[in-house]
């Protein structure tokens, strides 16, 4: 099935530059990692989702954007409509040298590099129930990608802080990000996002990488607190056992790792060297952080070994 | 898949990036949204596989850094090399290309 297929009755007929016709004149600003990001062309009802959904990140546009992006109308039937029960979402893509072009339920986007990088999104949506998620499925794509420029990376992970570092849990789907999320919540530490996160290099250019809150969460973890970012502490590889246990990764190993956890922009050929490159520099001796395999049982006592590392390790683990 | 012995020369694939680390190697297929990790012997057969010399002298040089058997290397390095062209890494180069290489003086091993 060729691109676009899935969800366009035309996709042929795909947008081949970001132009059309807006919803409305509203513009505004999110403080995402990567940003601040400067959505315009909404509609008043598009604004006012978009602040219902992500809260403090939400302002108005006010300061030079790291990124922009506009929003167009597109026909509800340039849309094939089907039963969505059961099925797992994922957005067909197309990468080329300058481009990345998306489809999904309701939505149309692309991404170009001219050459900074810059968005469109294409929907029906004039701000409706359904609006919020299809915003939030092209902004992840968006702040994938932009990560990347910035030496960074948007990670599937479940982020937690504790000891006043952010331990990134990695694994596949079903590997157990929310199990471990909310087994940390009920030990007293904070979770930052139990889908996904941003990992970007340490402010100064030296020390510890940094995680960033960002406001796409599964069930658990806060959408529209404000920006939050934490030292890395470790990160951590997912495996379900019958017991606890902790053992280190090699420095390639996390690599691959933090590789295979980075949506999006890992199975781009375009742009997959620059993100290998950016983990790279994440994993560097002089700032990378420790990485485990961390087995763990469903009960939920992994901290009480992961406290006693850090107590054992500290400043080692860091 | 074509014969792996000591007479096939080997190339990485043309959409192939490897990154030595540490001891390891990381190597990233384009067609796979994934990495492989592979050991030090690995590595070294990563940078080795330049698809002009065939891997009879990959033994010569990986001899003057691993304390073993010639015999020994060689079935491991045979294995392994095996194993990277079965997913993907490496592949062999066809006798023309080779020709082409060796200025069409290269005869058969």
């Amino acid at each position: 099935m060729s691109f676009g297929e899935r969800f366009l009755r035309n996709p042929d007929l795909f947008p081949a530059r970001p132009s059309g016709e807006a919803w409305g004149e509203r513009d505004l600003e999110l403080d995402l990692a990567g940003g601040p990001y400067l959505f315009s062309g909404l509609s008043p009802a598009q604004a006012e989702a978009v602040g219902e959904r992500f809260g403090e990140l939400c302002r108005p546009a006010a300061a030079t954007p790291a990124v922009a992006a506009r929003l167009f109308r597109m026909a509800a039937g340039d849309f094939l409509a089907f039963d969505v029960r059961g099925w797992e979402y994922s957005l067909d893509r197309d990468a080329a040298p300058g481009a990345l072009r998306l489809a999904g339920l309701e939505l149309a986007a692309r991404l170009d590099w001219r050459p900074a990088l810059g968005g469109a999104l294409w929907t029906p949506d004039a701000g409706g129930e359904r609006f919020g998620g299809i915003f939030e499925n092209f902004c992840r794509v968006l702040v994938a990608y932009r990560l990347v420029e910035v030496g960074g990376v948007l990670l599937h992970s479940a982020g937690v802080v504790r000891h006043g570092a952010a331990f990134l849990f990695l694994g596949p789907s079903g590997a157990g990000k929310t199990t471990v999320s909310a087994a940390s919540l009920a030990a007293g530490a904070e979770v930052l996002s139990d889908d996904v996160n941003a990992l970007l290099p340490a402010p100064a250019g030296a020390g510890r990488p940094e995680v960033v809150k960002l406001p796409f969460t599964g069930d658990l973890g806060d959408r529209r607190g404000g920006r939050r970012a934490v030292p890395l502490g470790a990160v951590l590889w997912l495996e379900k056992a019958d017991g606890d246990e902790l053992s280190p990764l090699s420095r390639a190993a996390a690599l691959g790792s933090l590789f295979a956890c980075a949506p999006f922009v890992n199975s781009d050929p375009h742009r997959r060297d620059a993100l290998l490159a950016n983990l790279a520099r994440l994993l560097a001796p002089a700032a990378g952080p420790a990485a485990f395999k961390l087995r763990f049982a469903r009960r939920g006592s992994f901290w009480s070994i992961l406290d006693e590392k850090w107590q054992q390790s500290t400043p080692a683990l860091c | 898949m074509a014969t792996i012995d000591p007479g096939t020369v080997l190339r990485r694939r043309s959409d192939v990036r490897f990154r030595v680390v540490d001891d390891e190697a990381v190597v990233l297929r384009q067609s796979a949204a994934e990495v492989m990790v592979v050991n030090e012997l690995g590595a070294r057969i990563l940078d080795l596989a330049d698809g002009r010399r065939p891997l009879a002298e990959w033994i010569d040089a990986l001899l003057a850094d691993y304390d073993v058997e010639r015999d020994a290397l060689l079935a491991d390095v045979l294995a392994f090399a095996g194993e990277l062209a079965a997913s993907g890494v490496l592949e062999p180069v066809p006798e023309p290309a080779l020709d082409a290489v060796a200025g069409g003086k290269r005869s058969a091993p």
